[in-house]
């Protein structure tokens, strides 16, 4: 008998085992359906309820010394697409995906990151019927299933959970980082170069860049402590950071909108450059810790 | 009619009957869907189905919710980057209960995926997805990638500075694929910058393609589910459609003797798990 007719008969000796000792869907099966869907509705209105109640209308009022909002804020500040200081976070059951974009740096490894890895797996569960054409069902004699699948679980919830933790950035620490970089970068005397990294600091450029062991090291962005010694010169600079797309960086926003913004020294005193050219001298005079 | 003889009924009793059966015989005589009801709620299922067999439905149900508190949410929702914020604001502070059905709306979104998973994890670990059962898997995995998809395309909706900076790494993200990726990046985003454009494609993703894409498929599913039955835990004695013979009784050339059934009923049942 071929496999496939020892699959057939097990299905024709289902039906029939199920003809004669079944039992009918209403009500026994039924009645388990209708409690745990009753259950699935006091969840989500339970979790509705303490979302809104624990929280506040100011979305700030949620900011980590406000931990009082148990389910987060109600909304974060309106999109403000000049602005600075973004997480760029996505819902929670995307922490795995967005984790592997910290595992897979950028440029060489991080399309594995973005789009081979998930690719793999949609393939393997799209033909997982096919592969695993053998009948028996007991997870006693499916060895390899079951480790895949406690491997699949694990690995899952590990990268969830260290998305979950991933330390974002906060600005207001990093620009108390500022003068130390000045110091140890040696850019301290060219105020142009201060400001741009104040800007650095503030848009929130950390959240996925690393500079002098601060900041996210998020979707595979590379370190730029010593961004200056690459030769791009602060032309290439500007011109990148305003539209990275040219470059062939797909992933990095754009940030020409910075051009528009006249940068300040620490005393508010204007220094005639945009914050974009700041950026971009910052990054010129950043030539490594010394 | 031998009720009718039985018991006697007053003649109020049977006008009170026959105007109850005459809308169900005409709906049935012309759609045949009182006879499809009856077939969906009165079919056998295995007598040992458990609990685990209702991830489905609450996954049905936690998508149903999603669907009704849309319908709601997408009366007082205003699709415009001006106005985007201002109305979740509205809805949130000011409609009446306007804060449960959004905060349903937002919860029930991970309940759903959760349940997603959940359920998937019952069906592997049950070898549900074996033959007859392929391409309900197929479907169900097809279900899982567009549910996340919806919940990609919805996080923009509120147009605050999270949805806003993820979707735009989101689409960056799409466009690093090969081939197709700069493509779809620029369908995402309806032009080359993210804007009012982008916001207008997501609602519309959001609220018509995508819920249609799912309502198709689940009924799909649920099609397949009623035609080829649930299959019996695997550990259980009285699995459905299970091996009738000892392991003792496995020849020696490792193929399996007795598949047909000449040993009596609750002689060995259960010693096999391996029904479909």
């Amino acid at each position: 008998m071929s496999a496939l007719d020892e699959r057939r008969a097990s299905f024709q000796r289902y039906k029939q085992d199920v003809k004669e000792r079944g039992k009918p869907f209403y009500p026994y099966a039924m009645f388990h359906d209708t409690v745990m869907s009753l259950v699935v509705v006091c969840v989500i209105v339970g979790l509705a309820c303490v979302w809104y109640l624990t929280s506040h209308e100011d979305p700030n009022r949620c900011q980590p010394k406000w931990s009082s909002c148990m389910l987060g804020p109600r909304y974060a500040e309106p999109a403000d697409p000049g602005t600075t200081n973004f997480v760029p976070r996505p819902d929670w059951y995307f922490y795995f995906l967005f984790y592997l974009l910290r595992i897979f740096k950028w440029p060489d490894s991080v399309i594995l990151g973005t789009v081979g890895i998930p690719t793999i797996l949609l393939i393997i569960a799209l033909v997982l019927p096919f592969i695993d054409t053998r009948r028996d069902r007991r997870l006693s004699r499916r060895p390899v299933a079951v480790i895949a699948a406690i491997l699949v679980v694990i690995s899952m919830g590990e990268l969830t959970y260290k998305g979950a933790v991933a330390k974002e950035a906060l600005a207001s620490e990093v620009v108390a980082a500022v003068p130390s970089w000045a110091q140890r970068e040696g850019f301290a005397n060219n105020p142009k170069a201060v400001s741009g990294a104040t800007v650095f600091a503030e848009a929130g450029c950390t959240a996925c860049h690393t500079y002098l062991g601060t900041g996210g090291g998020n979707l595979g962005a590379p370190d730029l402590s010593a961004e200056g010694t690459k030769g791009k010169g602060v032309q290439g600079l500007t011109s990148y950071i305003s539209d990275p797309s040219k470059f062939g960086n797909n992933v990095m926003p754009k940030f020409a909108a910075f051009a528009n913004i006249p940068a300040k020294d620490a005393k508010g005193k204007n220094l005639g450059i945009s914050e974009l050219q700041a950026l971009a001298i910052f990054l010129d005079a950043s030539k490594g810790p010394k | 009619m031998a009720i009718a003889t039985r018991t006697r009924k007053s003649p109020r009793r049977e006008r009170l009957e026959a105007a109850v059966n005459y809308p169900i015989d005409w709906l049935e005589e012309r759609s045949g869907l009182i006879g499809g009801i009856r077939y969906f709620l009165f079919r056998k299922v295995p007598g040992d189905t458990n609990w685990f067999h209702t991830l489905g439905s609450a996954t049905l149900t936690a998508f149903l919710v999603q669907a009704v508190t849309g319908v709601i949410l997408a009366m007082y929702y205003k699709p415009e980057p001006k106005t985007a914020y201002a109305s979740i604001q509205h809805i949130t502070n000011d409609v009446t209960l306007g804060w449960l059905v959004r905060g349903m709306h937002k919860w029930g979104a991970s309940v759903f995926i959760i349940l997603m998973f959940f359920h998937m994890a019952r069906v592997f670990l049950f070898g549900a997805y074996k033959y007859p059962r392929e391409l309900n898997w197929i479907i169900g995995v097809m279900l899982l990638v567009i549910g996340m998809l919806e919940g990609f395309t919805g996080y923009l909706l509120p147009w605050d500075q999270t949805a806003y900076w993820a979707t735009i790494v989101g689409i960056n993200l799409n466009g690093t694929a090969p081939f197709l990726g700069p493509y779809i990046a620029q369908f995402l985003r309806g032009g080359a910058e993210i804007g009012p454009d982008t916001l207008a494609r997501f609602y519309s993703m959001h609220m018509l393609l995508i819920p249609g894409a799912i309502f198709a498929l689940i009924g799909l599913h649920l099609y397949l589910v009623v035609r080829l039955g649930v299959s019996s835990p695997p550990w259980s004695k009285e699995a459905a459609g299970a091996d009738w013979v000892e392991e003792q009784e496995v020849s020696t050339d490792g193929r399996r003797a007795g598949l047909t059934r000449p040993v009596p009923r609750n002689y060995v049942r259960g010693q096999r798990g391996d029904s479909a």
